[in-house]
């Protein structure tokens, strides 16, 4: 059975199924540790999912007791777990974030840089008109008419950008700029290969998202 | 996140064993390992190693770092600096946990290493209290935190992040209220989120925080965990995993 070698269509990359679930581990990592939603890994989700599909036909070929199989069972569980996970994290930012999400994703669909799939661009749409609707429901058509006027801007939550993180440096950033609250001075600072820290959210996002860093 | 997720991601690490079975290569997702060889050292992670284990298929050789002399000779240089030394191994404890949990009968001398890791891992637990104190006194919203392994900064979260962004909201509305406080005459109309009573009490916090900054920045290793931890007993535990 060999399974090394897979091929991404739409960008004609060949990539091992080991990379794609390195990326895909890391991709969960960060998103599990991220305030904010993060673009999108789907090519890899999708490519792993075709993966999983293949190697459970296989598995299905072999005598159930053979050791070949619960080894490869044991691990499909591993990678679905990631992958379920990752999902689950997402939809979770897209349920809390969903107002201030759409309005950014709006923007972005524009450039073409969308962070969400279109299934989660789905979600997030419907999930925003079922509370809506719901809200109106349970509460507001109950009330007087000149009570009933409903303005969803205030209900956008925001995630905390400012929030701490702990990262490690994939590879070497310099200048990254620190605002200092207390003093007028702020601090700039140089992240080497491999180096830990904990430091805002804020100035690293862009760093993250290019992969340059890893949150911990 | 949790610790049994810090757990996973250290599964994936390699482990040597010595399997009883021969079997051809297999081919692996994650890579391919084999073949097996009855009574023949070889590479597995550890995840399959614990499963091959679980089912009396191999024995898990020791790592190399899991060794009485070893270990003490980490323990001590860890005890002498002021630092974090570098670990032999990004997850020590979770390979420590699972190996000596699964296959303690694989290790020579399985308890004293237990008892030794547990060592290691206090004196690093302690010299992380005492950092996350003198970072929080300087009033730091930076800190650098070199050889540190995830599952020991998994367990000051969500204290130590939490503690950093509460300092930073302190410091923005001391920012906020400072330039009024100074000038008497204007007045704030609708900053309803800021009351009279928080401005002292504010600028009072950021007054010590200053006080403290006298020490330099990554002199982190001087002064105890009292304030922050009284403070937010209530709220938050460190999580120590248990062998």
């Amino acid at each position: 059975m060999e399974f090394d070698n897979i091929e991404i269509s739409d960008e004609e990359e060949e990539i091992t199924a080991q990379t794609v679930l390195k990326t895909l581990q890391n991709a969960w990592q960060n998103e599990r540790l991220a305030p904010e939603i993060l673009p999108h890994q789907n090519e890899m989700v999708e490519c792993m999912l075709g993966q999983i599909q293949h190697m459970e036909r296989n598995i299905n070929k072999l005598p159930k007791t053979d050791l070949r199989a619960s080894i490869h069972k044991m691990e499909l569980n591993r990678i679905k777990f990631i992958i379920c996970n990752y999902l689950k994290t997402r939809l979770d930012k897209i349920e809390k974030y969903c107002i201030s999400i759409l309005n950014d994703e709006k923007q972005r669909l524009e450039s073409g840089t969308n962070y969400l799939t279109p299934s989660e661009y789905k979600y997030a749409q419907e999930y925003l008109i079922n509370m809506e609707s719901h809200l109106k429901e349970v509460a507001l058509d109950h009330v007087p008419g000149n009570m009933q006027s409903f303005d969803l801007n205030k209900l956008v939550i925001y995630p905390y950008l400012q929030a701490h993180v702990f990262l490690k440096a994939n590879e070497t950033v310099t200048g990254i700029i620190l605002e200092d609250l207390g003093g007028d001075q702020d601090e700039e600072i140089d992240l080497e290969e491999n180096s830990q820290h904990i430091l805002q959210y804020k100035p690293i996002a862009d760093l993250l998202k290019s992969g340059k860093v890893q949150l911990m | 996140m949790d610790p049994y997720e810090i757990e996973f991601i250290g599964e994936n690490r390699i482990v040597s064993i010595i399997p009883n079975f021969s079997h051809d290569k297999i081919f692996l997702i994650c890579g391919e390992f084999g073949p097996f060889r009855a009574g023949l050292p070889m590479n597995v992670p550890l995840w399959l190693g614990v499963m091959l284990k679980q089912k009396q298929k191999c024995r898990i050789v020791a790592p190399d770092w899991m060794d009485i002399e070893v270990l003490e000779n980490i323990k001590e240089e860890e005890k002498k600096s002021r630092f974090f030394t570098k670990m032999p191994n990004e997850h020590y404890m979770v390979e420590a946990k699972l190996i000596l949990g699964t296959a303690a009968e694989d290790i020579p001398r399985a308890s004293e290493i237990k008892t030794i890791i547990k060592d290691i891992w206090d004196i690093r637990m302690s010299k992380l209290r005492t950092s996350m104190d003198a970072l929080m006194k300087t009033g730091g919203s930076y800190g650098r935190l070199d050889h540190l392994t995830m599952m020991e900064i998994n367990s000051v979260k969500p204290l130590l992040p939490e503690a950093m962004n509460e300092l930073h909201r302190i410091k923005m509305n001391a920012r906020k209220t400072m330039p009024s406080s100074l000038n008497t005459t204007v007045s704030q109309p609708g900053s309803s989120q800021i009351t009279p009573l928080d401005a002292p009490l504010d600028s009072a916090l950021l007054d010590s925080a200053r006080l403290n900054s006298g020490a330099p920045k990554n002199d982190i290793s001087t002064a105890r965990f009292a304030a922050v931890r009284q403070s937010c007993t209530n709220r938050y535990y460190i999580v120590i995993p248990v062998f």
